[in-house]
């Protein structure tokens, strides 16, 4: 009646949503309590596990065709990759370590008495020591 | 005739709403937009700094590194221009930096909590310190960001570390009838060895249908059905779209840490209970002293309130305050309301221990 006040038409459907949402609100409630249960945890449990060990002899075998393929190809296996990728990781890491040495170096060398007293151009600048590979990112990721 | 004006008005509203619908089903936002520079890598993890836009004489001194979940983007931390904690506290004049975790290969199957906490942390905290010139920092960190601050927290509590904000933290997993996810992995259900000898990595797939099988009816039909009437309110279309593109953004996590999450954590409760151990260190949440802003989401189905409230008489600071907020785990930083609530609250609190 407000709504017609108003000038504005009455929506039959506003008791279908209404009849709907109140549903909605019932079945998530089942839902949730139906998920939080042991039964629903073994359920799943069971299917993933028997989706997986049915799945592993396919697995393992394309594994070991893929493995042979790469070889008669002259290319390296997802392993060979793998343990590349680690070891540039390990290389990268002691990089870094290198680095927060330098960074240290520079500091200290920045502090003695050298360094403070000696010609401004050659001062250190430990304010600037942000790396200079930086690179603007705004607007991408 | 009016009828016929009138069903071809319904027509085109339809015709409006369905095109709208498939642009938004097939098409990404542009999410994470406030300018930022890349200053360090190390394998997929980046540490980005946001560019200040207060001079630098009005900002805050003590820089802040954002540290979020192993399986999600980070993005949602920058969701969208307007609706951004970052950006909001940039605003603000706080020297924000965030550590993006990347997305693990193959090769980082054995990556585990020890390697985030003891390896890249302190390597992206120094990064940050150095580009800051800062002695101290503040750091945040959400859902198992959370979990990984807190460990870090208690593992170097004497690295400059001043200020913690936890925002819905696992911490405490003591109450299992509470947690779905307790129950679902549990050892006579999920087998953790022969899921991660199959996959190496922890599908993202199966981490976010876990995640949405928590709340089915909510997650793919409620949704859905709020989204189709909400169609012609270009608030609700960008809202719904930036998150859309942020949650359908999956990709594993890495095999050892969620081992480390499941066994540890989930099975064993070993941080609460003084029995984490962390590459022969045992965390000690009594060396935890910064200054401590424990905020818990009230309707949170994934962190439920029980799991982030232990953790107060657990802890050495002095400092501390739990601030409770009506949302769930994401909407608290995410949602509509996040811009009255929960920034504000965290930036006055952060206000006074920045200067």
């Amino acid at each position: 009646m407000a709504g017609e006040k108003n000038g504005a038409t009455a929506d039959p459907f506003e008791a279908f949503r209404k009849v709907r949402d109140t549903y909605f609100e019932g079945m998530s409630k089942v839902m949730i309590d139906a998920v939080n249960t042991e039964e629903y945890a073994q359920a799943t449990g069971t299917l993933l596990n028997n989706y997986l060990t049915a799945s592993a002899p396919f697995r393992e075998a394309m594994d070991k065709a893929m493995v042979t393929a790469l070889e008669q190809l002259s290319l390296p296996s997802r392993q060979q990759v793998i343990a590349l990728a680690e070891r540039f990781t390990n290389l990268e890491t002691r990089l870094d370590d290198l680095d927060a040495k330098l960074d240290r170096i520079v500091e200290l060398a920045s502090r003695s008495p050298v360094a403070t007293t000696g010609p401004p151009g050659e001062r250190t600048r430990t304010s600037d020591a942000g790396p200079k590979s930086r690179q603007q990112t705004g607007g991408k990721h | 005739m009016a009828e016929t004006v009138s069903l071809s008005n319904d027509w085109t509203v339809l015709d409006r709403k369905l095109k709208t619908f498939n642009r938004l089903m097939t098409t990404k936002a542009a999410i994470a937009q406030t300018p930022k520079e890349l200053i360090w890598t190390l394998n997929k993890a980046k540490l980005y700094r946001y560019v200040p836009v207060v001079p630098a004489e009005k900002r805050y001194p003590v820089p802040m590194i954002l540290i979020f979940a192993l399986m999600n983007r980070p993005t949602i931390l920058d969701l969208r221009p307007g609706h951004s904690f970052v950006e909001y506290m940039v605003g603000k004049g706080y020297d924000i930096y965030l550590l993006d975790w990347g997305v693990p290969g193959p090769e980082d199957s054995n990556l585990k909590f020890d390697d985030y906490t003891l390896d890249y942390m302190p390597r992206a905290i120094r990064k940050m310190m150095q580009v800051s010139g800062a002695k101290e920092f503040s750091m945040l960190g959400w859902c198992i960001g959370a979990i990984l601050t807190t460990i870090y927290a208690a593992l170097r509590p004497d690295d400059g570390l001043r200020n913690l904000v936890l925002l819905t933290a696992p911490l405490d997993f003591s109450n299992r009838e509470q947690l779905t996810f307790s129950r679902w992995t549990d050892e006579r259900y999920f087998d953790l060895d022969k899921v991660l000898a199959a996959f190496g990595n922890m599908p993202g797939e199966m981490i976010d249908f876990g995640a949405k099988a928590l709340k089915p009816v909510e997650n793919y039909i409620t949704n859905y059905l709020k989204l189709w009437e909400g169609l012609e309110d270009p608030r609700v279309v960008e809202a719904w779209h930036s998150m859309n593109t942020w949650v359908t953004d999956i990709f594993p996590m890495a095999g050892g840490a969620y081992r480390q999450l499941i066994v540890d954590f989930y099975r064993n409760n070993r941080l609460v209970k003084g029995e984490l151990n962390i590459r022969g260190e045992l965390v000690d949440l009594k060396r935890l002293r910064a200054n401590l802003l424990n905020v818990i989401a009230e309707g949170d189905h994934i962190t439920p309130p029980c799991q982030s409230e232990a953790i107060l008489p657990k802890i050495g600071s002095t400092d501390t305050e739990v601030y409770r907020v009506r949302g769930g785990h994401i909407g608290i930083m995410a949602g509509s309301g996040a811009h009255k609530q929960t920034w504000p609250h965290i930036d006055s609190w952060l206000a006074d221990r920045s200067r």
